[in-house]
Order: C-alpha cells, then structure tokens, then sequence
C-alpha cells in the first residue's frame, strides 16, 4: 500500500510543472497502443472545443505496458491549428505520465490519479478508458463539466445501449445500490467517470481495499453519496463493446463484490437511511436501442441448476433457510415452467449481502457461489424479456428497483441478526 | 560605429512614441508644442531613448487625430512653425535623438487642396488623384475597417455628384495610386521633410493603396511596386533614412512588406500579434501565446527588424487574435465595456495591468529583451492613467504629466483650455504620478525604466542578437537566450503570479557563469545538470552568459 | 479363625480408615488446588482479555489475515481463542498438580508423562485443526470453481481434495506424535496411493470425454462461454 501513495520524484518533477491546474484528464494504460493516440486527441480535442482558457492536463498512468504506449503519450503531437482561426487552447496542455508497473490495476492507477488531482489542486477530474474506441471530445467534456461548473463531485456516464446489453448492471448493480445508498445512479460501474476535486483529495486519503481495486469508480460513488456530495450522470453515447473481458464469475467478483464490500464498509451511513433520491442528469436520458434476443440460454439454466444442487453445503451458511428452500424448489422446476421470482432474486442477494457482511465463508466463496444463481435470474430473464419493448424492459428495471427497495428492512433485519 | 552599421541605426533604437499636442505647452494656450517638445529633450536623453516617433502634425481639420491631413509640408500652426519644427530637429540631432515622423499618404484629408480640384469638376487635372466611381458597387467584398462608425467604403460626394472611395473615415479619400502624378507628388513630400532632416517615416495603412475589381483590395502586388519604387528613390537620395510600415496583418502576410532578397521594401514594420499575446501570457500564466506567435514569425532580411511595442497611441487592437482569445483578452483587460472599442481595448499600459508594479516591470523587460526594435509610448515610463470616457481613443491621450503642480506642469493656461482634461483620478492622477516624483525616488517606476533602457543599450545583443527559446517544463516560465557573436544574454521570466522553480537545460553553455544584469552579481557555473532557478512572482532576470 | 478374620477385617478397617484418613485431606487438597486453579484461570483469562484487547490484537489479526481463518473455522475472535486457551491451560496445570497432590502410584507417572507429551499433542491438535480448515476451504473453492465451469464431477473433485488434505493432515499428526512412525506412513502411503490410481481409473472409464474436451479447450483458442456472450456490464 505504502508504495501507491509515494509518488515517483519524476512524477512530482512533471507535476511541479504542470503547478496547478482547473482540469485533468486521466487514461489508466495497459498496452494500448493502438488506441491510445485516438483517445489522446479526442481529449485535447476536447479542450480545444471545451475549455480553452482553462489551465489542463492530461495523465497518463501505465501498468507497465510492453508495448509502445508510453512512447506515444509522450510524442504524440497534438494538431497544430493555425492561430489565424483555428481553435486552440491558450494555455499549454500540459500531458504527464506515470507508472505503476504491477500489470493493469484499475486502483493502482486511481490511486495516482487522486494524489495528482490532490496536488495539481484540480477542480474537476475524468478518467477514460483507452479501450474506448469511440471516444467522443463531447464526453470528456460532459464528465468534466458538471464538477468543474456546478457542484457534482460524482459524474457517472450515461450510455445509450442494446437492448441486452448490461444486463448484471440492470438486474443487480444499479437496482441493490439504489436501494442500499438511496441514490439513483444508473451506471455506477463505467470505464468512464469524472469527479470534482474535492472527491479527489477526500478519496486520496482514504485506504482503498483489495476488493474495491478493480472497480474503483464504484468505491468513489459511495464515498462521494456517504459524504454527502452530490452526484450527476451525463449522457455520453453509445457504449461499447469491448471484446475479451472478464468473464461473469470475474465481472461478479469485481463488480458485486465491490457492492459489497462498500455495503459493509459504508454501513454507518445507509443503515439508516430511507427512500431514494434521484440525481440530476445532463444530456439525454439513456436510451435502449432495439435488439434481437438471443438465442435461449439453455446452458445457464443447467448452470444454475447444477449450481444450487451441488453447492448445497454452501449455499446453506449463505442463504437464510426459507431463501434456501425456496430457492431449492424453483430449481426443481422444468425449463419451460422455470421463472426466478424477483422477490426470491432480491431476497438471494440481500441474503449474500448480510453472509458477506459477517463473512460466514471466505468472501470470495461467497461471491463465486452467486455466479449460478445469477445465471439462473437471467435466464428467466431472457425468457421473460426477449419480445419486450425498451419501455417494458424499463418498466421491469423499474419495478425490479421497487422490489429492492421494499425489501430493504429485511437486508437491514439480516445485517443486524446474530450468527 | 562604422558608417554602414550606422545605417542600421533602426535596429540599435529605442523609440518613444509622443504627440506634439499632449507632450508640453510652451506658449500657454493649452495645447503642446514643438518649442514645449524642444524643452523637454533633456528629459527624453535621461530616460535614455534614442528616437522620436512624432504623430502626424500637419494642418488638418483634426477629425482623426491629424491622420486627415490637409497640407503634407507644413506645420500645424497650432503646434508651431516649420521654424519650430526645424529648431526642435537640430536640438534632437544634437543629442543623437532621431526623428520619425508620419507619412500619410492612403489618403488625405477632404479639406486638402488636393480633394477640393479633384471634387470641383469631372475634368479637373487632378481628378484622378482620389478614387471615384458612378455606382458604389466597385470593389464589392472590402472590408470596412472602422465597423464602428462607418457603413461603406463609398461615400457620395455632392459637389461632383459621384462616388469617392476611402478605405477610412469618410472625410478621409484614398489617393490613386495608378495615378504617377501621385506618386511624384508623395515623393516630393518625403524629399521635403527629409531635406530638412527627419530620419525616417512611419508609413500609415500601408496595405491599402492599391485597388483592384475582385481583390480584397489590401497587400496587392501593385502595393509593393509603389513602395519598391519609393524605397529606390529614398536610398538613391538619402541613404540611412528610414521606412517603417504600419500594417496590422498576420507576420507572414507582414514578411512580403520587407520586400525581397536584402529587402528592397520596408527597413521596420510593426510585430501586431505579438503585442497582446505579451498581456495574454501574463494573465494566462502560460507562455504558449508568445511562442506560438513567433515560432509563426518568419525570417526577416538582415538589414529589417520587427517593431514591438505594449501600447499605442490607438486602441489596443485585437484585430490579430482569434476571436477566443479576443473574448478571453476583453475578459481579462476590458470587463467594463466602455473600455472596448473598434476590435480593441482603449486603455494604457499600467490601468491595463492594475497598476501592478511587478508586472509593469515584467512585460517592460519583455519588451526591451525579446528580438525588435521597442517603441514606449509617452507616459508609461510612469506609469500614466487612462480616461475612458473622453470619447474614441482620447483617454491615452491625455496631458504629459511632469510635475504636481498646475496643470501637471503641462501648460500654463487655465486648465478649462487644455486641449483634454488631465488625469486626476487619485491613484493615475498627475498629482501622485509625475516625472518629478518619480525623478526624486531611486525605486520609482521612472528610474528603473531608465535603468532597464540603459542595460539594453548597453549590449548590442539585445538589438540585433539571434534569439534561441528554452523549453523547460515549467511553462509559467518564459526563457531565451540571446546571441551575438560571443555575446550571450539568458532571460528568464516568471509569467505568473506565484513564486516558480525551473530547471533550464543549459548544456550548450557548460562551464559560462551567469552574471545577472542589473546587479551585476555572479551565478553559480552552469554544469552537467539542469540550471535550477527560482523566481519571485512576475520576477525576471537577465543574465549575462561568461566564460571566466 | 474367627479372630484372624475378625483382626483382618479390622486391620483392613483401620488401613482403609487410615488411608482414607491420609486420602481425604489429599483430596481436600486437591480440590483446593482446582478451585483455585479454576478462580486464577479466570483471573488470567479476563487478564489476558484485557491486556489483548488493549493492545489492539483483533486489528492486527484481521490485517494478518488470521481472522479470516478463525471466521472460517466458526470461531471466534483471536483474542478470545487466546484467553480462552489461556484459561484452559491454566486450569489444566492445577488439575494436573492437583492430581500429582493425590500421589496415587501409577498415576503419578502418567500424569509426567502427559505433561510431558502435552506440546506434542498441542501441535498435532494445531496441525489437524490447520488440516480441517484448509481442506474445507480447498474443496469449496474447488467445488466453486468447477460448479462455475460446468464441470460435472464437482462434488467428485471437492470431496477429493477434502480427503486428500485429510489424510495428509492426519499423518502429519501422528508423525508429530511419533506414534507407530512407520506404520502410519506406509499407511499413507497405500491410501494415497490407491487413492489416486482410483482416480486414475475412474478418469481413464469415464472420463475419456471430459480429457478430451479439456485437453481441446486448453489446446485450441479459449472460446468464451456461451451465457458470457452478452456483455454483463
């Protein structure tokens, strides 16, 4: 831990350059090559088009990429716009560039980022993803702008999507986070996010658990909502696709897991918290776009079949009885007849939740034994949704989100139960 | 000095850039004069200025400031006689003070006996001396440059019932410059005053005295011929004299003025885009403005030089900027919009930068450090106020303020006849800024201008040396080094307003010592690593580069 | 006769009043040595509870990592496993010497020979406790893994590794306690190694598809699964 925190002398060196800046910019790095010269330009294309008598920067942090990444942040020439009529920032853009070089860690490199916000004293913050190929110089600025102009300290991203497209992000993520921080945040775990100086420095002192690390931007949302910052969405576009990610078992550990953990580590601030607030959002509201539904998941069911007999012995220190039992039962049923009742499906996760919290197996455990179960929701998910419309898939989140909500006293009952 | 570096005395040259009418009343009706001019030379010796750019004092009906000239050889007689004129030359000389005066030649006044023949009838000799035209639909697509005030380039004249052409105010007709009876004539206006011996001229709206159908009549080759000619004649007859060319144009565009090979055109020509990106810098913190423009700055023949400046007797103009730093620049320099006019701000130099001592001292040591001759407008040597409500750009030019006493000591006459009221506002007002004040006081603005103008003088380098900039990575600091021959000056200016630490790669200077100029104290050997230096807010130091 | 007996008797009376008469203090004794044993231990168990928790050990245990070994064992915190250990040794220690006060012959020798073994015996309860925990925690993780896989045997591969770690935990108990060394090691040896040759059979039979299938996955381009087609984020 020690080492995240000291910052290398040639970052400081750059910093002390750059002295202080209004805006800064932040690409984490893993052998990108051949996208991080496009993302650089978009930001400066931003700052161009944006903000070109604020005082900015661009930052860097590699995981120690192998290949040519670093070399191109560093030469990459920006356009030179003639001053004649050209749009050019009247300061110098300044680009700085740091390592941490353990492999890629999403909390590595934020941990950076917040201590160079903190230093720079910036005002508003944005990480963006290289791996985004589309990035837009218009989403740069919609992140950056409501913590820098008003008083956001959270911006998460809005995401125009397919229709099955996000779907643990729908199902899981956004409604339990709701209902648990009372905040309504659609997209709380984004490659994308921005957040105000002040959130900066507050996060850059505090301890970032192993657990939060690969997701940090949900850590910060938390922190900014249990801190009593606001927080805004911006719409930015359509997401995309990135190949090869983690598959679900990772995607839970690293997502849900994270819920988790902030659930418990933040504690104190939800448990007694009522109702949910909706935050302000800039830009168009997310919108879904039609898609054809896959094919049926026939193998998920099996997955999720297999996993509730097998994992008996496990489930059992997880799950309360009744949860268990009825989860049990659903099991049973044939495939065509199968449905996962969103009532037993809230139930499961605040269940998991209140396991987590006492840590009654390995937390770890705890969160690979939900992949079956999850598999099993969607299914009965897919099976339920594929003719739907985006405003009947909506209505479902929304009424998904309602179960939640109601059903929180039942999370705070089991938080609190003795083992 | 050899006799034809003589000739390059321009590029040496400090310029003070004054008016007749606002410098010192002699005769005590309110107005100033060349005799009051004559007096104060001491003065202008002192401050250590090595040439005058007098504004047009030609008899004129005084419409734009006597750039609406209506007699080219003669004196204003308000300001004197051409006696006066004479005995004020001599006395400069005297004290190796060139003189510059203004050569207006776009156009004259409508009240020159020039324009009333022409007017008087369809056929009168000189007729094709201005421009006319039966429609107002020749040359379509002009640029109006004052958007303020006027709508057309066109104006109807009643008397011969057509069409003149001005690319000005309306009371201001273009000549024809397809005429060569014009030519001769602005010819044997230059032969006047230089017979008499003025040392150069400043030639106004230089791009505009050609016109052709389906051109933005501005920069035209047919331009550069009348001036290549004019320039042939002058070094024919009067070797040494001097050509400075107002045209606010982009530096590229400017380039052609110089004319071609070992410039054949213009010997100076003002650098405009680079005067408010010194301001933008500042209040930027960054030194982006002043690199971009002159790494757009192309290479000048050896015998032309750039000329800078930070004020003028016009409004700050923003003509060479983009219209985001136009607004940022109105922003930072003209919140209240009577401070704005045409494309520009009408303030003076210090106003401008909130009397703040440090950065006056600051952009003054851009200006005398950086490659170009440096023109000092009258009065910012102490820091003079402005009035922005005098109307068009007569608030920076109000009275020369030389003492605290009646009528700033500029004239005797009941101050209700000065020309313009004197500033008397109790931060600018004569009474607390004045060059006897000043005089008395080592630290007063006055003194160190002196100081910093004597330095400059003292090292060619400054006026002739090549400039190389640094790049260190602090970009709050704005760092060069000048060169000439074995002479090398490191300038290093801190642009903004909180203290900086910078690390100056010096390798091609391994082994000099540096020994600051105004102290002259000695710096630790530059070695193998980067130079570390700190400044002080908007602190900057000029540093002698030595081998011991 | 009558009177032999009669003498035996009293003499066998008065031995045994004797004895008892030199027994029963010793038993007093014995108890008093308990009973304090038992109030000292309390005494030293609420010491140690204090001390421990003033030098903030369950911080420290949580950052070690070690209470996460304990949660996983359902036991409590570390500093109440350690004060009660504290308290049971001590109680332990007094009976012991309380035992010793009975000088019943015989007894005596077990009970220096107990005391003796006593860190042996605490190793190898430690080695077979550290045994239990990471086999639960190894099977489960294995039964995770190869549920969240779609491996069938799951339950096969999980009971597998709990057995494994058993049997290695056990042997390694009984080295400790140095009983029966030899045999307790070819003991092993044949269980594991029939053990494995079992498995080896079974792979062989049934599991000619399952080879075939993983040594294809691991060999050609990992294909991602089917339900993991739709982007989940």
């Amino acid at each position: 831990m020690a080492e995240d925190t000291t910052l290398s002398d040639d970052l400081l060196r750059q910093l002390m350059s750059v002295g202080e800046a209004d805006l800064l910019v932040a690409i984490p790095t893993y052998n990108n090559e051949g996208t991080i010269g496009q993302t650089i330009q978009a930001i400066e294309d931003s700052y161009q088009q944006n903000f070109v008598r604020d005082r900015v920067a661009i930052l860097n942090v590699d995981g120690g990429s192998a290949d040519q990444t670093q070399e191109i942040v560093l030469n990459l020439n920006g356009k030179k716009s003639s001053l004649r009529r050209g749009i050019t920032s009247l300061r110098t853009v300044h680009r700085v560039t740091a390592q941490y070089g353990r492999g890629p860690s999403q909390g590595s490199a934020l941990k950076i980022v917040l201590a160079a916000a903190d230093l720079l004293r910036v005002k508003a913050c944005a990480v963006v993803s290289p791996a985004t190929t589309v990035l837009d110089p218009a989403w740069v600025a919609n992140l950056l702008r409501p913590a820098y102009k008003q008083d956001f300290a959270f911006v998460a991203p809005l995401y125009s999507r397919t229709k099955f497209q996000g779907l643990l992000a729908r199902n899981l993520l956004y409604p339990m986070s709701r209902a648990v921080f009372g905040v309504r945040i659609r997209e709380m775990y984004a490659d994308e996010w921005g957040f105000s100086g002040r959130l900066a420095s507050e996060c850059a002192s505090e301890q970032m658990d192993e657990a939060v690390r690969a997701r940090p931007e949900a850590w910060m949302a938390v922190n900014a909502i249990c801190n009593g910052m606001k927080c805004s969405q911006s719409y930015l576009g359509p997401r995309t696709a990135t190949p090869g990610g983690p598959d679900i078992v990772e995607t839970i550990r690293q997502t849900v897991g994270n819920l988790f953990y902030c659930c418990d580590a933040f504690q104190d601030h939800w448990l007694d918290r009522t109702g949910t607030e909706s935050v302000q959002t800039f830009g168009s509201d997310h919108e879904l776009t039609a898609e054809d539904a896959p094919s049926r998941q026939d193998k998920s069911f099996e997955l999720f079949r297999n996993g509730v007999q097998t994992l008996d012995s496990v489930l059992k220190s997880i799950l309360a009885k009744e949860t268990h039992a009825k989860l049990k039962e659903i099991a049973t049923k044939d495939i065509d007849q199968f449905d996962f009742p969103s009532e037993l499906w809230v139930r499961v996760l605040y269940d998991f939740a209140a396991a987590y919290h006492r840590t009654t197996i390995a937390r770890d455990h705890i969160l690979q034994a939900l992949a079956p179960l999850y598999r099993g929701q969607l299914f009965s998910f897919l099976s339920d949704q594929a003719q739907s419309t985006p405003e009947e898939m909506e209505a479902d989140t929304e009424s998904l989100c309602l179960e939640f909500e109601r059903q929180k006293p039942y999370l705070i009952e089991r938080w609190k139960a003795k083992s | 000095m050899a006799p034809q570096d003589d000739n390059l005395w321009y590029k040496d040259a400090v310029i003070y850039q004054v008016h007749v009418r606002t410098f010192c009343d002699s005769d005590g009706n309110g107005v100033g004069d060349f005799r009051g001019l004559t007096n104060k030379l001491d003065y202008l010796q002192e401050l250590g200025i090595n040439a005058v750019w007098l504004l047009p004092f030609y008899p004129s009906p005084l419409r734009d400031d006597g750039y609406d000239i209506a007699d080219y050889t003669s004196v204003n007689p308000t300001y004197g006689t051409i006696e006066d004129f004479k005995a004020f030359l001599q006395a400069a000389h005297a004290r190796k003070i060139r003189v510059i005066t203004e050569l207006v030649v776009n156009h004259t006044s409508d009240q020159h006996p020039w324009f009333q023949e022409a007017r008087s009838s369809r056929d009168n000799p000189k007729r094709d001396w201005y421009v006319w035209s039966d429609t107002d639909d020749k040359y379509k697509g002009v640029r109006i440059i004052f958007i303020d005030t006027e709508m057309s380039n066109w104006s109807w004249d009643p008397i011969s019932k057509t069409y003149y052409w001005h690319r000005f105010f309306s009371h201001q007709p273009d000549l024809n410059y397809d005429n060569p009876a014009v030519k001769e004539a602005v010819w044997e206006v230059m032969k006047f005053w230089l017979d008499i011996g003025v040392d150069g001229f400043r030639l106004d709206a230089v791009p505009y005295l050609v016109e052709r159908e389906g051109t933005s009549c501005e920069n035209l080759p047919e331009t550069h011929t009348v001036i290549k000619e004019l320039r042939a004649r002058l070094d024919d007859a009067f070797p040494g004299k001097m050509l400075l060319a107002e045209a606010n144009m982009w530096p590229a565009d400017v380039r052609d003025y110089f004319g071609q090979g070992d410039g054949d055109e213009f010997h100076m020509a003002f650098h405009f885009p680079l005067m408010p990106r010194m301001f933008m810098a500042v209040k930027l913190e960054d030194r982006k403005p002043i690199i971009d423009i002159l790494e757009q700055t192309p290479q000048i023949p050896d015998n032309c030089q750039w000329c800078i400046f930070l004020r003028n007797h016009d409004e700050l103009t923003l003509e060479m900027v983009t219209d985001i730093e136009r607004d940022y620049m109105y922003d930072s320099f003209a919140g209240d919009k009577t401070m704005r006019i045409n494309l520009g701000i009408r303030r003076r130099l210090a106003p401008l930068l909130e009397n703040d001592r440090r950065r006056i001292e600051l952009l003054n040591g851009l200006l005398l450090s950086m490659p170009g001759t440096p023109i000092i407008y009258y009065g910012d040597e102490i820091g003079m106020g402005d009035n922005v409500y005098l109307g068009d750009r007569n608030g920076v030019r109000t009275p020369m303020q030389w003492n605290g006493g009646w009528n700033a000591g500029f004239s005797s006459s009941d101050p209700e006849r000065l020309y313009s009221p004197l500033i008397s506002n109790p931060v600018y007002g004569y009474q607390s800024v004045n060059v006897e004040a000043q005089r008395r006081t080592e630290h007063s603005l006055l003194s160190w201008t002196k100081s910093v103008i004597q330095t400059r003088n003292s090292f060619r380098v400054f006026s002739r040396g090549s400039i190389d900039f640094l790049s260190p990575s602090n970009h709050r600091v704005l760092a060069y080094v000048r060169q000439l021959g074995e002479e090398k000056v490191l300038v290093v200016n801190n642009l903004s307003s909180s203290a900086q630490a910078v690390e100056l790669n010096l390798q091609s200077f391994k082994g000099h010592i540096p020994i600051e100029m105004f102290g002259r104290n000695l710096f630790p050997r530059i070695g193998e690593l980067p130079y570390l230096l700190t400044l002080a807010p908007y602190q900057f130091f000029w540093f002698r580069l030595r081998r011991i | 006769m009558k009177d032999t007996i009669v003498q035996g008797l009293q003499q066998a009376y008065q031995n045994m009043a004797h004895m008892i008469a030199e027994f029963l203090p010793r038993l007093v004794v014995m108890l008093v040595i308990v009973l304090t044993g038992v109030l000292v231990a309390y005494a030293f168990k609420y010491a140690a509870r204090m001390i421990l928790r003033l030098t903030k050990l369950d911080r420290l245990s949580e950052e070690a990592g070690a209470s996460k070994v304990l949660r996983m064992a359902a036991l409590p915190s570390m500093t109440e496993v350690l004060s009660r250990s504290v308290f049971w040794i001590t109680l332990l220690g007094f009976i012991l010497i309380g035992i010793s006060v009975l000088n019943i012959a015989g007894l005596q020798e077990q009970v220096s020979r107990l005391l003796r073994l006593l860190p042996e015996i605490v190793v190898a309860m430690l080695i077979l406790f550290l045994g239990l925990v990471i086999a639960n925690f190894l099977s489960r993780a294995v039964l995770l893994g190869s549920v969240n896989r779609g491996y069938g045997s799951a339950l096969l591969f999980s009971w597998s590794v709990r057995f494994i770690i058993w049997i290695l935990a056990i042997t390694m108990a009984l080295d400790e306690l140095s009983v029966a060394r030899q045999t307790v090691l070819a003991a092993f040896s044949i269980v594991f190694g029939a053990f494995m040759l079992g498995l080896a059979i079974a792979f062989g039979y049934g599991g000619q598809d399952l080879a075939r299938k993983f040594l294809e996955r691991s060999l050609a381009e990992k294909k991602p699964d089917d339900s993991d087609e739709l982007q989940p984020l």
